[in-house]
């Protein structure tokens, strides 16, 4: 079992952090060959712009769609979630696998970036906003997983998992128990 | 509940930012020219670095028209430049809704002997440093990520990697120093004992650093990554080459791909010239940006 964490850009590291701490082996993935042997996928936050454009030349994004589309776990965070969107305002679908409208940078700039306490499939913790994308509506195959303020900032449709925050950087001990499931069992994970 | 700009939310924007490149740009179509190109920000200022060198005179925060035009051209990050000890420019650039301001020595200095107090400005700032000291007095004032001085405007990145090196000394002698001994460290490098206490507990750098001054080519950023930094800015190396949106483009995969020569050649076949460059030794020891700040 060993989870993809895309390295073009971005937090890669702090996820990576995450995946020590609950002792979950990962591989980079910064081109297509680093795609055999995933059975889980993680997408940092970063500027969704750079990683498009980093991809770009060796079309990493088509092999990563399909292996998203096999049903693996996969989890994005800020920029991660706008990747997986299907529909973005202001900015370019890439991906297009999570049926959702998110709009990039919804949340003002960084002078309007917050912690903010998250409701997150029950539990309530401290997370960061950073320039945050906004999930502005969803079909119906998608449910919300977090809220802030009755606002829904976090969304699962499947096998996949959208945040506009960055878990990763708290790594409380909820959402890492949360994670080391979804990670193993993805779909079947819909509550704590 | 919700709590704006804390410092982990500063720190947070610069790990986001991490293995990405910062491209210096003087107008709206610059800018555009750096987003397509994969930046992660772009850096708002009145005249590159090589334009300062050469035109000599006072550099100073841009222009407001500039920033505002710059800020409504992309949707990355953009981060502008405030002079040394000038919170004046640096209150008005929070008020201006910059990203990220930096406390550059390529501008004019405004203060001999103090730095901004940071902590008290919304806007997360970058620093220069030439070495660990420097580094832990900048975050001691607020600073919410580092970069190498370098020398800016030189297209030579000898600089840069001597700052780099010798940051990595100073972070390995805090870590393997004896606890007993971090006060006389402190000491001797001039540097605020929590910080020092801080970078001995978590081994490294509380904050993001990248490279920054004299990065030039493909090959220089995937060096500046190889020895340990976090990310590049990139100066008067793009918009004084041949051409400046194949450079960047190159620079940008250089920087993800730091590691893999194969594609270091790639990116590198016809880029056109590169910016000329300057050697340090014919620089005036009073022409050395990497000298202003204390």
């Amino acid at each position: 079992m060993k989870t993809g964490v895309l390295a073009l850009q971005g937090s890669f590291y702090d996820h990576v952090q995450s995946l020590k701490l609950i002792e979950q082996d990962y591989v980079l993935i910064k081109d297509t060959s680093d795609l055999s042997g995933v059975n889980s996928l993680i997408l940092p936050g970063g500027e969704s712009t750079a990683m498009i454009k980093i991809q770009e030349n060796n079309d990493l994004f088509s092999g990563l769609k399909k292996l998203i589309e096999s049903g693996i776990p996969t989890l994005g965070t800020c920029a991660g979630l706008i990747l997986l969107a299907k529909d973005i305002i202001d900015g370019e679908t890439s991906l297009g696998v999570l049926n959702t409208v998110v709009e990039r940078n919804a949340y003002g700039r960084q002078n309007q970036s917050f912690e903010g306490l998250v409701d997150l499939l029950g539990n309530k913790e401290m997370y960061c906003f950073i320039r945050a994308p906004k999930i502005l509506s969803y079909e119906d195959s998608v449910s919300p997983i977090a809220t802030i303020e009755n606002e829904v900032v976090g969304v699962i449709e499947n096998n996949i998992v959208g945040l506009s925050f960055h878990p990763e950087l708290t790594n409380d001990n909820v959402y890492l128990n949360w994670l080391s499931s979804f990670l193993k069992d993805g779909v079947n994970v819909r509550s704590l | 509940m919700k709590i704006e700009s804390t410092f982990k939310i500063k720190k947070g924007l610069a790990e986001m930012l991490k293995g990405g490149v910062i491209m210096d740009v003087v107008n709206a179509e610059q800018a555009v020219i750096a987003e397509k190109s994969g930046a992660v920000a772009v850096m708002a200022l009145e005249r590159i670095p090589a334009d300062i060198r050469a035109e000599g005179g006072v550099a100073r925060m841009s222009s407001v028209e500039t920033i505002q035009e710059v800020i409504d051209s992309v949707s990355i990050p953009v981060m502008a430049k405030a002079r040394i000890g000038h919170f004046v420019e640096a209150q008005m650039l929070e008020s201006l809704g910059i990203d990220f301001i930096d406390e550059s020595e390529v501008l004019t200095p405004a203060d001999d002997k103090n730095h901004i107090y940071k902590h008290d400005v919304k806007t997360p700032f970058v620093n220069g440093a030439t070495d660990i000291g420097e580094a832990c007095r900048r975050i001691g004032e607020g600073a919410a990520m580092i970069r190498t001085k370098g020398e800016a405007g030189t297209g030579n990145v000898i600089e840069a990697v001597k700052h780099m090196r010798s940051m990595t000394d100073g972070i390995n002698k805090i870590k393997t120093s004896d606890q007993n001994e971090l006060m006389s460290l402190a000491k001797e490098i001039r540097a605020p004992f929590d910080v020092v206490k801080e970078i001995h507990e978590l081994g490294k750098l509380p904050v993001v650093n990248f490279a920054a001054g004299g990065i030039a080519t493909p090959a220089d950023a995937a060096l500046m990554m190889q020895l340990g930094c976090d990310g590049v800015f990139v100066g008067s190396g793009i918009f004084k080459s041949g051409d400046p949106k194949e450079r960047a483009e190159a620079i940008v995969i250089a920087t993800t791909n730091y590691n893999d020569p194969e594609k270091l050649i790639e990116v590198s076949k016809n880029l056109g010239e590169p910016m000329v460059g300057i050697n340090i030794d014919d620089l005036d020891e009073a022409e050395k940006l990497a000298k202003r700040g204390w």
